[in-house]
């Protein structure tokens, strides 16, 4: 069933156009990452959905039970990129408050905000000010926040890219558990993480959807056989880059220090083309791996394109 | 109605904790007690300031007790404007900068609770401040100089009231429309200054505007035969207030991005 539906969104800042045109709907259930690189247009995306900035154009709906709501808040939750709290409450006065807000009873929100302290690990911080809290327990108290009043969609801005590996950890693990009774949208851009809990990834690109479409579907579907080399060092790589570059069977080469990464249209026949390449030109091959394109190699193509 | 009680209590309790309720009736209440302490004392004082020529005769007329508690008004009206503002410039901007609106805004609130429960709470203060000075201002006024009609002093307190109920109007209106502090607490003070001064200077012309207010609380005390009528400017005092707030809420509803930083 169909949650979210966004159709044909697009926002002009003065001089720049920060999202153009952008469709896609997230289905109930799902886990979706908003993937891009920087600058991409995520936030500025997520801030329309959430109604904190007007869209240009283009139109937003939110289902529930069948029915398309006038007010999408009471249905999200939303945790920024730096979550920025009262710092002169303590961590469960925010809680609760952000409960009372959202429509909780006094009583609700108090029982509420124990139980998603325990979930989220920070009982024992619970009365302390939200002032001394370290960056990692904030995206906790964020999250609580955001889940108090059991959102239907939960967006999460960036909601590990400041964290070191073990609150990343702790984060991704509150996701996973999260997302058996709550869809999630949340963007990132690491590919990593997008990886390891998403159903769904919508990638975009300047304001653009570049690639969208289930995890599985992208992977089978964009992934091309590609050959790995490893010469000795940079000149040499580079100079089979330029041998190689403009042969048939050669669709794309990416290059990074002594390594090429050469996207073939034949495994077999690609292999074959290199090496006589490399024999002729003198070049030192330390390895070579046939295989196929990885999600990240499809990153970098949409990016760099 | 529940969610303008719920902002409330969080800016009372934000005022606690960052002590506002303790340090601005602290600051009314020594504006207050000065005045009438000063003027009592003012012949020692001259006397006491060491620089006069031997012989110098300083005869002063004793102000009545009305004239000392306009006095006092008149420093609240400085002095006292300043810590209100200063105090209360970032009530809006100031959560807009920080950012933290965008965790308010993306739940179910409206704007007008918000708002007016904002504008509600720094009345309060403001009230609980002004009454505190007034008072101190009045028992040492009675004690040092001499009695006061109890009628008299109400109705100039209430005066003086509504034009700071203007100002902290105004100064939400601003906090709404500028995205930092400083920006708000100059704007405000320039704009009232200037509304001061203009309606000082072509008092002919600007006899309902409400910055006579702080005139008219004075004439009462002072027992002077008052310039303008009474009824119009408090009708454009009051609708200004009204208007001030509306806005304020218009404002924050119709801007383009919540959180200042989007």
């Amino acid at each position: 069933m169909t949650l979210l539906k966004v159709d044909q969104l697009s926002k002009q800042f003065k001089q720049h156009q920060a999202v153009k045109k952008i469709s896609f709907s997230i289905e109930e259930g799902r886990c979706v990452a908003l993937l891009g690189p920087n600058g991409a247009g995520k936030t500025t995306t997520i801030h329309m959905l959430t109604g904190l900035l007007r869209p240009t154009s283009g139109d937003i709906q939110l289902y529930h039970q069948g029915r398309q709501v006038a007010d999408r808040r009471p249905h999200l939750g939303y945790l920024p990129q730096m979550p920025v709290f009262y710092s002169w409450m303590t961590g469960r006065e925010f809680v609760q408050y952000a409960g009372q807000l959202a429509g909780l009873s006094r009583q609700e929100a108090e029982r509420c905000t124990e139980e998603w302290f325990e979930i989220v690990g920070i009982q024992d911080a619970a009365k302390r000010r939200i002032g001394g809290y370290s960056g990692g327990m904030k995206q906790r108290l964020g999250l609580a926040q955001a889940l108090i009043h059991r959102p239907k969609l939960l967006i999460l801005d960036e909601p590990v890219s400041a964290l070191d590996p073990i609150g990343r950890r702790d984060v991704l693990r509150i996701l996973e558990r999260i997302r058996q009774e709550t869809t999630i949208l949340f963007s990132t851009h690491i590919l990593h993480d997008a990886e390891e809990i998403c159903d769904d990834i919508i990638l975009i690109e300047q304001g653009e959807i570049a690639v969208q479409g289930s995890l599985e579907h992208i992977r089978q579907s964009h992934s091309e056989p590609m050959i790995m080399i490893e010469t000795l060092n940079e000149a040499q790589a580079k100079a089979l880059e330029i041998a190689i570059r403009n042969n048939p069977y050669v669709n794309h080469v990416a290059s990074e220090h002594q390594t090429l990464r050469v996207t073939v249209s034949n495994l077999e026949e690609a292999e074959r083309g290199i090496m006589t390449e490399a024999v002729q030109h003198h070049v030192f091959i330390r390895k070579l791996e046939a295989g196929h394109s990885t999600l990240e190699d499809l990153f970098m193509k949409v990016v760099r394109a | 109605m529940r969610q303008f009680g719920l902002f409330y209590r969080k800016e009372m309790l934000e005022m606690a904790r960052s002590y506002k309720w303790i340090w601005v009736p602290m600051v009314f209440l020594l504006l207050g007690v000065m005045q009438p302490v000063t003027t009592y004392y003012m012949p020692e004082i001259l006397k006491h300031a060491g620089n006069m020529p031997a012989g110098t005769i300083i005869t002063m007329p004793t102000p009545t007790s009305g004239e000392v508690l306009a006095q006092t008004l008149n420093q609240f009206g400085t002095i006292g404007v300043l810590v209100l503002v200063l105090s209360m410039m970032g009530i809006v901007s100031g959560e807009r900068q920080s950012g933290v609106t965008s965790l308010i805004f993306t739940k179910p609130v409206s704007f007008i609770a918000y708002m007016t429960a904002k504008w509600a709470s720094i009345l309060t203060l403001t009230v609980a401040a002004f009454a505190c000075g007034y008072a101190g201002a009045c028992y040492y006024t009675i004690q040092l100089i001499g009695s006061l009609d109890v009628g008299t002093v109400i109705q100039a307190g209430l005066m003086y009231m509504l034009w700071f109920v203007f100002v902290i109007s105004v100064l939400l209106l601003i906090s709404a429309w500028l995205p930092n502090s400083a920006g708000v607490a100059f704007t405000t003070m320039a704009f009232i200054m200037l509304l001061s001064f203009g309606t000082s200077l072509l008092s002919r012309y600007l006899s309902w505007s409400p910055s006579r207010l702080s005139t008219i609380a004075s004439e009462i005390l002072t027992k002077v035969e008052t310039l303008s009528s009474v009824g119009p400017v408090l009708w454009i005092s009051l609708c200004s207030v009204l208007i001030c707030v509306m806005l304020a809420v218009y404002r924050m509803q119709s801007q383009e991005s919540i959180s200042a930083k989007a």
